[in-house]
């Protein structure tokens, strides 16, 4: 570490150590854009707020084990109340997941560095991120709270998790790196990528949507930190530093879009009551400022080329690639069908970031709220802003961003010399600029001029009348209905009948049947009679006689 | 060049950046050439396309310069603007052309080495025609009414496929070629480095399959269709008139274009030109026309010969495509462990 403060509270004797490193600034600097945002754009008033930013940041600058737990902690129990607030049931489940992940970091982080550590960091901190098999909480509990909680506990929270990962992984425990490290954590991300994408299509609540498609990010970086792993065990400097430029420009970019995206759904569900897709519709005519920010948000999401999300997708398949062409056969065949899985959710991510634009904000009202619906307030809007801004340099920019982390990627890959990305989006925007521009003048200059409004076609409905200014909301496409043939195609298959999520199902669903099983063990005995009970004391007198008796007569 | 060779001997520099100017302005002149040629012949090859299917129909077919002339008349309509669009209704129609013709700027016709070819990866490739989709998609969504909605949540369930048999084409050319750019995987081939194998015979017809969908020819879709029920990409435009239904049409025909391009580049590179050698390039621009025109030619006899599919079978025939992309891959993959 770099720069070391010592507190005077904390463990006696010892204090708190406090330091920054590459590492640790940068996941500051992830941190620094949402927590002004959030507070610009509301809850800068709670003081839980200000204490759930305060565990993150000590999380993020600790350096020694002890502050690490304690600021991560800090940041659950925080969060936990956050959640409360919102909605009870999942802040129950939220709590039990939290208490998971402590129980698996506390002894992780003071157990020598090995096998057992690393299993028991992956469990505690990926369950915090939203790994799975361990995600089905967070398209639960991230929805909960109000936008800004969501979009800190989306874009921030998760990071932190991955950062202790990152951390332990990759500087603490360097020397003892195992391959099957980072083989788990690419089957976690691959799984993580594939569940969360397609949930993300099918979900029809903007904010679950959201949080399904930060399960397929938090995938996609545990995906290039594994690829990362495996390669800095192999020596291969070069394809290490490749993945970790995808996964760490992804940490970074998803930062960005994904609290933009939570604040303008709080804005939406302030507006219109609700955050149902199936009840918006037509936002983009009175939010237009929202509307527009949306817009470029989801192009962060779908990993549009030139928008924010693309680089770091450019980098990662190209890190898959590089993994594909090396090794032995099955471990080739493993990543292909890793490709293959990141296309399938890249195409989903594309599909459910249009989703959102074109359900909710394009198209016709389908209630009376959705039309009357009103511009948000500014604190919003300028929160907002702030992360749309500061979405372009990481768009049209990357290759200098890239440059500016390198002292992080030297840190994580000592010797690691990456590779000048291959991807120029600057000059393909002005291309595209320049493409749109001459078609416009083009058209300008040959076609009619002038412009006539009529009532739309609407395949034949015509004009709708006078006391259905919208025409009928069942004759366009629902949310549910935009995506129906993807649910028929896929969903069927990898959610089943049902379209449950296999982390509930084979995650929850038995823990809740275990819960069920020892409750009502517990309250058979709670509901034994006297004699039952003097018959079992007993009993088990009786046996521990017989077995005292065995053990010395024999 | 280091500073130092610039102030001390000047006439020196001048022999060594003349040519260098002169490369990079030729790999300019390539670059707008191929792009010109392409968007002025894209009309003619969906002319080509429509005579031959036409013909191969019993019917005399329309002359191969229809489309100019369709596109002409829509340009001169007055556009009916639905009163449910937006403000971003005039926005698609632009965004899909300029990510297409963007696209088609990184696809050598005729000469390698263009002023594109450092960023002429395939996954930016790919990514710029899923913006050109997106676009589309929301054109489809824009107003609010049912054909649109449902041709945009099909587009969708065939964008799935595709996109992922892409990207595994492009490790099996990665794999195969070692560089990631459609100018270097051309090059490579070109050159003969690459012998012919199982697995490239694959990668054709998964990417010919990907191709047939990306430009909405049957068996996925039918662009002659008049069925609305029935349509996919036509679906989604069924409320633009006008000068902006000119743009998409013209966008469909520039994307057959470049499909049939990117083909014949990848793989029948053969005898295509070098950018700093100009007497390369006609005979290169020759072969580039036999080669778009063949395929527009082609494209019927295999459009008549088949049905178009049920909406929910496409996926089935898009599966074969990926499976197809995923064998080639392993196919290399145990080649390497035979060979090496």
């Amino acid at each position: 570490m770099n720069h070391e403060l010592t507190l005077p509270i904390g463990l006696p004797g010892q204090g708190m150590h406090l330091g920054v490193d590459p590492l640790s600034c940068l996941f500051l600097a992830i941190l620094a854009p949402q927590i002004l945002a959030v507070a610009v754009g509301e809850d800068r008033e709670s003081v839980l707020f200000w204490v759930f930013v305060l565990g993150m940041v000590l999380a993020v600058v600790a350096a020694d084990a002890f502050s690490l737990v304690f600021g991560f902690e800090l940041m659950s129990a925080a969060s936990w109340v956050l959640v409360l607030r919102g909605d009870r049931k999942p802040a129950t489940l939220y709590a039990g997941i939290a208490m998971f992940s402590g129980a698996c970091l506390v002894p992780a982080l003071f157990l020598p560095a090995g096998g057992v550590a690393f299993g028991l960091i992956l469990l505690g901190a990926g369950a915090k991120a939203g790994l799975a098999p361990l995600h089905a909480w967070l398209p639960r509990a991230h929805p909960a709270p109000p936008a800004g909680i969501s979009a800190l506990m989306s874009g921030g929270m998760v990071k932190v998790a991955l950062y202790v990962i990152i951390r332990y992984g990759f500087v603490v425990m360097a020397p003892d790196v195992k391959p099957w490290w980072g083989i788990a954590l690419i089957f976690a991300g691959g799984a993580s990528v594939l569940i969360g994408s397609l949930r993300a299509v099918l979900e029809t609540e903007l904010k679950v949507v959201l949080a399904c498609s930060t399960v397929e990010h938090v995938g996609l970086i545990a995906t290039g930190l594994g690829i990362g792993l495996l390669a800095k065990g192999f020596g291969d400097n070069a394809l290490a530093a490749t993945a970790l430029q995808g996964a760490l420009l992804l940490a970074v970019a998803h930062g960005l879009f994904k609290p933009l995206l939570f604040l303008g759904a709080g804005a939406v569900k302030h507006a219109t009551g609700t955050n149902s897709l199936d009840w918006l519709g037509g936002l983009i005519r009175g939010m237009p400022h929202l509307g527009g920010l949306m817009i470029l948000g989801c192009a962060g999401m779908a990993a549009l080329p030139l928008g924010p999300g693309f680089a770091p997708e450019f980098l990662l398949l190209h890190a898959v690639f590089g993994a594909a062409g090396t090794g032995g056969i099955l471990g080739r065949i493993g990543f292909e069908a890793l490709l293959a899985v990141l296309g399938l959710s890249a195409a989903m991510a594309l599909v459910s970031g249009l989703r959102i634009v074109g359900i909710g904000f394009l198209g016709r009202p389908r209630t009376l709220r959705a039309a009357a619906a009103e511009e948000a307030g500014w604190p919003v809007l300028a929160g907002m802003a702030l992360l749309a801004v500061l979405c372009v340099p990481v768009a049209l920019l990357p290759g200098l961003l890239l440059a500016a982390m390198q002292p992080v990627f030297a840190e994580l890959v000592p010797g690691a010399a990456p590779q000048p990305l291959a991807y120029a989006p600057f000059p393909l925007a002005l291309l595209l600029a320049g493409f749109a521009a001459g078609a416009w003048w083009f058209v300008k200059i040959f076609g009619a001029r002038g412009e006539r409004e009529v009532p739309a076609w609407q395949g034949g409905f015509g004009k709708p009348p006078p006391w259905l200014p919208f025409g009928n909301p069942m004759t366009q496409a629902t949310g549910t209905g935009f995506s129906e043939p993807i649910a028929r195609a896929f969903g069927y298959t990898i959610l089943g009948a049902k379209h449950l999520d296999p982390g509930e199902v084979y995650v929850l669903a038995p823990l809740a049947r275990l819960h069920q099983v020892l409750t009502r063990a517990a309250e058979r005995v709670r509901r034994a009679t006297i004699r039952q009970r003097l018959a079992f004391v007993f009993g088990a007198l009786v046996m521990f006689l017989l077995a005292l008796g065995l053990a010395q007569g024999g | 060049m280091s500073l130092g060779t610039i102030s001390i001997s000047g006439p020196f520099l001048m022999d060594q950046a003349i040519p260098g100017v002169i490369l990079e302005l030729q790999r300019l002149i390539v670059s707008v050439l191929n792009a010109a040629i392409l968007f002025a012949v894209a009309p003619l090859l969906m002319g080509v396309v429509g005579r031959t299917r036409a013909r191969l129909l019993g019917r005399p077919g329309p002359v191969f310069w229809q489309p100019y002339r369709d596109l002409q008349k829509l340009l001169r309509k007055t556009p009916v603007l639905p009163d449910t669009a937006t403000d971003y209704y005039h926005i698609w129609p632009y965004a899909a052309f300029a990510a297409t013709a963007t696209a088609a700027l990184l696809v050598p016709g005729f000469a390698l080495g263009m002023a594109t070819e450092k960023i002429s990866d395939l996954i930016t490739f790919i990514g710029l025609l899923a913006l050109a989709r997106a676009a589309t998609m929301l054109a489809g969504l824009e107003t609010g009414f049912g054909f649109g909605g449902a041709g945009a949540g099909r587009d969708a369930l065939f964008s799935l496929f595709t996109e992922a048999a892409m990207l595994l084409l492009v490790l099996t050319f990665v794999l195969v070629a070692h560089q990631p750019s459609i100018d270097g995987i051309a090059a490579e081939f070109r050159d003969g480095r690459i012998g012919v194998s199982v697995s490239l015979g694959f990668a054709l017809a998964a990417i010919l399959a990907v191709a047939l969908t990306e430009t909405g020819r049957i068996p996925a879709d039918n662009p002659a269709g008049h069925l609305e029920l029935g349509m996919v990409h036509e679906a989604m435009l069924l409320e633009y008139s006008g000068k902006y239904l000119a743009i998409f049409h013209y966008t469909a025909m520039l994307r057959l274009a470049l499909w049939f391009t990117l083909v014949g580049t990848i793989f029948c590179p053969f005898g295509m030109g070098t950018a700093a050698d100009f007497f390369s390039w006609p005979l290169g621009m020759i072969l580039w026309f036999a080669k778009i025109f063949a395929a527009a030619v082609a494209l019927p006899f295999f459009e008549v010969s088949t049905a178009k599919m049920r909406v929910f079978r496409v996926p089935e025939f898009l599966g074969v495509a990926l499976l197809l992309g995923l064998l080639s891959g392993v196919f290399l993959f145990v080649a390497a462990r035979l060979g090496g």
